[in-house]
C-alpha cells in the first residue's frame, strides 16, 4: 500500500478521535450544570464541602477553563477521578477491561464460526441445509440478548443448578492459577453462550449472502470449466472473493469488544465495562462516562483504521481506487 | 483452514467443554473453609475511605469496620457504650468526658487509645470530612490521658453524647491526611479497624472480603468471614438467593419480594428506616422559576392533598411494602412522628378538594374539564416531572393523574433522569414531581432541609430545600430544637415543626419507603432487626446483625451439594455430546463435498 494512503487514513482516524474528544467533553456538561449538587442530594454537605468537591472534579472555573483543563490531563494520559471513589478513571477502567475482552472476545471468536455456516449455506443456495442455517440466523439474531439471559439464567443457574448465576469468580474464593481458570471459565459459560448465539447470526447472515454475490461470477464458471473439483472452486475462488464484507464486519465487531454487551454484563452481574457504564449512569459518574465514551470510541476508529487497512492486502483493487 | 488446523481447533472447544464440565466439581468444600455470609448487594460499595464513600453499601462496610465511641441500641437506638464505657456531662452541657475501655486495640494489634479519637474529631473538623463534619462542626477533643478525652461544643447540641461518627486509626491515616485532597485520593485498603470486621480483599466490581476481628472489644464473632458481592440485576441477585449462592439480599424486587414470602427457607423483611416518597409542589419562595401561580395558593395545595387516595396507590403501587404515614420521615426512630389530630389530616377527600376550588374561583368555565384561575386566566394544569430512575414513577404518575383530573386539574408530564430533574428543581421550572428522601437517626438533617437557609435563590449554588417553602416560625422551631438538650421537650418541637410542614402542603407524603431484603434460615441464626420489630436485618443504622449471627451446625450452603456435582457432570457430558455430534455432521458434510 503506498505511504500516502496509509498516512492519510491515519491522519483521518486521529482527526476523528479529536472531535469525539471535544463532543464528549462538551456533552456532558450540556446534560448537567450543578454536577456536584446532584450527585451529593442528600447528604448534608456545607457549602465550602461542595465548593471543595467542584474543585476536586474540576467542576469550577469557566467552561473554557474546564475545557483546556481537561485536555491538558488527557495529553497526560490522565482522565480525572470518578466522582463515585476520587480513584483514577484509568484505574477504574483497567480493571473493568480485562473482564470484558476475556467475554466478549471469547464471544466474538465463538461467534464468528457462523462464517464458516454462512459461506456454506449461501454456497449451497435454497438446499435444507440453507434454509435451516438461515432461520436459526434469523431466529438468533432476532432475539434480544437480555430476555436469553434471563431465560438461560433460570434454566441453566437457577433450576438445573448447573452454573452460577453471576459474578467473575466463586464468592469468597482464593483460587489462582487453573483452579481459578477452570472457576472463571464456568462463570464465564452462560453469559459467553448468550453473546456468542446473539452475534453468530449476524456474522452467518452477512456470510451467506456475501457469497451468494459471487456465486454468479465468470471466474467460478471459468474455474469449473478448467475441471476444478466443486469444493476447490468453493475454497479458493468463491470464498475468498466473498471476505471483504466478513472482513469489515469482523473488525468492526472487534471494536465494539470493548463496549461490551451492557445488558448481558448487567444480568450476569459480570465486572466489565458494560456493567462499569451502567454503573457510571445511574450515578452519575460523569468522568468515568467520559473516559468510557472516548475508549469506546477510540477503540471503534482503531478497529476501523485496521479494517481500512487490511482491505489493502486482502483486495488489492481497494488501493487502485 | 487446513484440514489438521481444523482438527486441532476442535481439539481445544473438547478440552474447554471438559474443563467447564468439571470446574463444577473442582471446588468442593472442604472442612477448613471459613465460616462464610455472603451478602448480595445492588449498589456496590463506592470507596471504602469514609471521607469519600456515600452509598449504604459503604456504611455498611465501615459499621463493620469501625467502632464508635457510643454505640446505639438494636431495639431503639438508644445510645449506650461502645469505645467508651461511660462518660458525663459538664453542669452547662457543653462538655462532655469520655472513658475509653480497658485494652481496645486496632485490628492490627496497635492500642487503640483517646489519641486516635481526638485526632479523627479534630481533623474531620479541620478538614471538613463529608461524612463526619455535620457531627463534628462545633467540636473539640482533648486527650486527658490514654484511657480518657473531653469533647467540647461551642454550641448546645442535643445530639452529644451520641459520637456515632467512625474512628480511625491514626498510625494509618495520619501519613495519608496532609490535606483533604490528598486523603480522598487514598484508597483505604490497609484494613486495620476496631470493628467486628475487617476488610481483607477487595475485588473490583465483583466482591468485598471481611475478615472477623479478633480484637472487637465485644470479642471475636462467631463467622469468620462476610462476603459482599454486586449484583447489576435483582432478579439475578433472588436467583442466587434461591441457590444458596447468597445468604441475605436487600432491595429485592417488589415482585420477586412477594413471590419469596411463601417460599420455605427463606424469611423476608420489609425494613423501615423512616425514607419516603412525596409528591411536592413548587412554593416558589426560592424566588427562581416559574411554578404555576395556584400552587402559591394553599387551598389549591390542600385540594391537591385530598385528591390523591394514598391508601390505594401504596396497596396498588408499592403492593403495602413500607408504611402509610401521613408525614415526613426525619428518623428511623418513629419516636419523631407526631400524631396528627382529625381537624389537622388532609385525608381522601375529593368532595372537600372540589369544593376548595370552588370556593377560591377556580372554575372550569369554558367546560373543558380543567378549571381557571379565577377570572378566567391560566388553566390549572401542573407540569409533572417524573423521574425515569424510580421504577414506580409512571404508576404514581398513573393514579395522580387520574386522581387530580377528578378535581378539575390536568397535568403536563415529562420524564427526567435525576440529574436533569435536579436541575429542573434548582431552576424552579416545575409545578410538580415524585422524588424522596432517607434520613439519619438524628432528625436534625433533614429538618435542616426545608429552612429558609436552604431554599435556592441562586441557581448556581443550589440548597437542599426541593419544598420551595420557608417559614420564619418553622426557622425559629429549627434553632430551638437544634440547641434543646431536653429530649421531651426536643421531641415536642420537632413534632410542631413536622405538623407545620404538614399542614402548609408543598409536600404531600405519599408513604414510608420499605428496604425489602431477604434471608435464608439453613445457615445463620441470629438476624437482628434494626429497630425492632420494624427495621431491617442487614444495611440498618449500625448493622447489628452480623455479630449476632451463629453459624447452624451442618447447615449447608446449596451451591456445594451433591446435586449440584451430578448435574454437573451431567450438563458437562450433554455438552461433549453436542460438540462430538457437530463433528460427525462436519465429517459428513466434508465427504458429500468430496463425491
Amino acid at each position: 500500500m503506498r505511504a500516502r494512503i496509509v498516512i492519510m487514513k491515519v491522519v483521518g482516524a486521529v482527526s476523528t478521535l479529536a472531535f469525539v474528544v471535544v463532543f464528549n467533553f462538551f456533552l456532558f456538561r450540556v446534560v448537567n450544570e450543578n454536577t456536584v449538587e446532584s450527585m451529593f442530594r442528600g447528604r448534608n454537605l456545607s457549602e465550602s464541602q461542595i465548593a471543595r468537591l467542584e474543585r476536586q472534579f474540576n467542576l469550577d472555573g469557566s467552561k473554557w477553563e474546564q475545557f483546556t483543563a481537561y485536555v491538558g490531563q488527557l495529553l497526560h494520559g490522565n482522565l480525572g477521578l470518578s466522582m463515585k471513589d476520587f480513584r483514577p478513571v484509568t484505574t477504574v477502567l483497567g480493571e473493568a477491561l480485562w473482564p470484558t475482552v476475556l467475554l466478549v472476545g471469547t464471544s466474538t471468536l465463538l461467534a464468528m464460526t457462523g462464517i464458516m455456516f454462512g459461506f456454506r449455506a449461501g454456497w449451497r443456495r435454497r438446499s435444507r441445509y440453507d434454509v435451516g442455517v438461515t432461520t436459526f440466523s434469523m431466529f438468533t439474531y432476532s432475539m434480544p440478548d437480555a430476555w436469553l439471559s434471563m431465560v438461560f439464567l433460570g434454566l441453566f443457574a437457577s433450576g438445573l443448578g448447573l452454573f452460577p448465576t453471576g459474578g467473575l469468580e466463586d464468592s469468597g474464593s482464593n483460587a489462582t492459577g487453573l483452579a481459578q481458570l477452570l472457576d472463571q471459565a464456568h462463570h464465564m459459560a452462560l453469559p459467553a453462550m448468550v453473546l456468542a448465539i446473539a452475534y453468530i447470526g449476524e456474522y452467518t447472515i452477512v456470510a451467506r449472502s456475501a457469497m451468494i454475490d459471487t456465486l454468479r461470477e465468470d471466474y467460478l464458471q471459468l474455474a469449473r470449466a478448467k475441471g476444478l473439483r466443486e469444493a476447490d472452486v468453493r475454497r479458493k475462488h468463491a470464498q475468498p472473493n466473498a471476505r471483504l464484507p466478513v472482513v469489515s464486519l469482523s473488525a468492526l465487531n472487534f471494536g465494539f469488544v470493548l463496549s461490551g454487551a451492557i445488558a448481558v454484563e448487567t444480568i450476569f452481574s459480570w465486572p466489565g465495562l458494560g456493567q462499569l457504564t451502567r454503573n457510571a449512569a445511574t450515578g452519575p459518574d460523569f468522568p468515568v462516562l467520559q473516559g468510557l465514551f472516548l475508549l469506546f470510541s477510540a477503540s471503534l476508529i482503531f478497529a476501523n483504521l485496521v479494517a481500512d487497512l487490511l482491505y489493502g492486502r486482502i483486495d488489492p483493487r481497494v488501493n487502485g481506487r | 483452514m487446513s484440514t489438521s488446523l481444523r482438527r486441532r481447533a476442535l481439539g481445544v472447544v473438547l478440552a474447554s467443554a471438559i474443563g467447564l464440565a468439571f470446574t463444577s466439581v473442582a471446588a468442593p468444600a472442604s472442612a477448613a473453609d471459613p465460616v462464610s455470609l455472603t451478602v448480595g448487594l445492588l449498589q456496590d460499595v463506592d470507596s471504602p475511605n469514609v471521607t469519600v464513600g456515600y452509598t449504604v453499601a459503604a456504611y455498611e462496610l465501615w459499621n463493620l469496620q469501625y467502632a464508635t465511641l457510643t454505640d446505639k441500641a438494636a431495639d431503639d437506638f438508644a445510645t449506650i457504650p461502645g469505645l467508651a464505657e461511660s462518660w458525663e456531662a459538664s453542669a452547662d452541657g457543653l462538655t462532655f468526658t469520655y472513658h475509653l475501655r480497658d485494652g481496645l486495640k486496632w485490628s492490627d494489634g496497635e492500642p487503640l487509645t483517646a489519641e486516635d479519637v481526638v485526632w479523627t474529631i479534630n481533623t474531620s473538623r479541620d478538614q471538613e470530612w463529608t461524612n463526619h463534619a455535620a457531627t463534628t462542626a462545633n467540636l473539640t477533643a482533648t486527650v486527658i490521658d490514654d484511657r480518657t478525652l473531653t469533647i467540647v461544643t461551642s454550641v448546645p447540641d442535643p445530639k452529644l453524647p451520641t459520637m456515632d461518627v467512625y474512628i480511625v486509626p491514626k498510625h494509618i491515616w495520619e501519613s495519608h491526611a496532609g490535606t483533604v485532597d490528598d486523603l480522598a485520593a487514598y484508597d483505604a485498603l490497609d484494613g486495620v479497624g476496631s470493628g467486628a470486621f475487617t476488610l481483607k480483599e477487595r475485588k473490583a466490581n465483583q466482591e468485598w472480603t471481611m475478615v472477623a476481628n479478633p480484637n472487637y472489644w465485644k470479642g471475636a464473632p462467631a463467622i469468620d468471614q462476610v462476603v459482599f458481592r454486586v449484583f447489576s440485576d435483582g432478579d439475578a441477585m433472588v436467583t442466587a438467593l434461591r441457590s444458596g449462592e447468597i445468604d441475605v439480599a436487600h432491595l429485592v424486587p417488589s415482585q420477586a419480594f412477594d413471590d419469596l414470602k411463601s417460599e420455605a427457607g427463606i424469611v423476608t423483611v420489609a425494613g423501615a428506616q423512616g425514607g419516603f416518597t412525596e409528591l411536592a409542589m413548587n412554593g416558589m419562595a426560592g424566588g427562581l422559576g416559574d411554578g404555576h401561580p395556584a400552587l402559591q395558593d394553599l387551598n389549591v395545595r390542600h385540594a391537591v392533598a385530598m385528591a390523591i387516595d394514598r391508601k390505594a396507590l401504596f396497596d396498588r403501587v408499592v403492593k403495602g411494602q413500607g408504611e402509610l404515614v401521613d408525614t415526613l420521615g426525619v428518623s428511623p426512630d418513629s419516636v419523631w412522628t407526631p400524631t396528627l389530630t382529625a381537624e389537622q389530616q388532609l385525608g381522601y377527600d375529593p368532595e372537600r378538594a372540589n369544593a376548595l376550588l370552588d370556593e377560591g374561583g377556580y372554575l372550569d368555565a369554558d367546560g373543558n374539564g380543567v378549571r381557571e384561575m379565577p377570572g378566567g386566566g391560566n388553566e390549572l394544569t401542573f407540569r409533572y416531572a417524573e423521574r425515569s430512575d424510580s421504577v414506580n414513577g409512571s404508576a404514581i404518575r398513573e393514579l395522580i393523574k387520574g386522581w387530580l383530573s377528578e378535581i378539575g386539574i390536568g397535568l403536563d408530564v415529562s420524564v427526567y433522569d435525576d440529574t436533569q430533574l435536579g436541575q429542573i428543581i434548582y431552576d424552579g421550572t416545575y409545578d410538580m414531581f415524585v422524588w424522596g428522601w432517607t434520613p439519619f437517626v438524628d432528625p436534625d438533617p433533614m429538618l435542616s432541609y426545608f429552612t429558609c437557609d436552604q431554599l435556592t435563590t441562586d441557581a448556581a449554588s443550589p440548597g437542599y430545600n426541593d419544598a420551595n417553602w420557608c417559614s420564619e416560625e418553622y426557622d425559629a422551631l429549627y434553632t430551638q430544637q437544634n440547641q434543646e438538650l431536653d429530649r421531651a421537650t426536643r421531641v415536642d418541637l420537632v413534632h410542631q415543626m413536622i405538623t407545620l410542614f404538614y399542614t402548609e402542603s408543598t409536600y404531600v407524603v405519599l408513604y414510608h419507603d420499605a428496604d425489602t431484603q431477604a434471608y435464608r434460615t439453613d445457615r445463620f441464626t441470629g438476624w437482628t432487626q434494626q429497630p425492632k420489630g420494624v427495621g431491617p436485618v442487614v444495611f440498618s443504622n449500625t448493622s447489628p446483625s452480623y455479630f449476632n449471627l451463629r453459624p447452624i451446625e451442618g447447615g449447608g450452603g446449596g451451591g456445594d451439594s451433591n446435586t449440584g456435582l451430578i448435574i454437573g457432570i451431567i450438563g458437562g457430558l450433554i455438552m461433549l455430546l453436542a460438540i462430538g455430534g457437530l463433528l460427525l455432521a462436519r465429517s459428513r458434510s466434508t465427504a458429500d463435498d468430496r463425491e
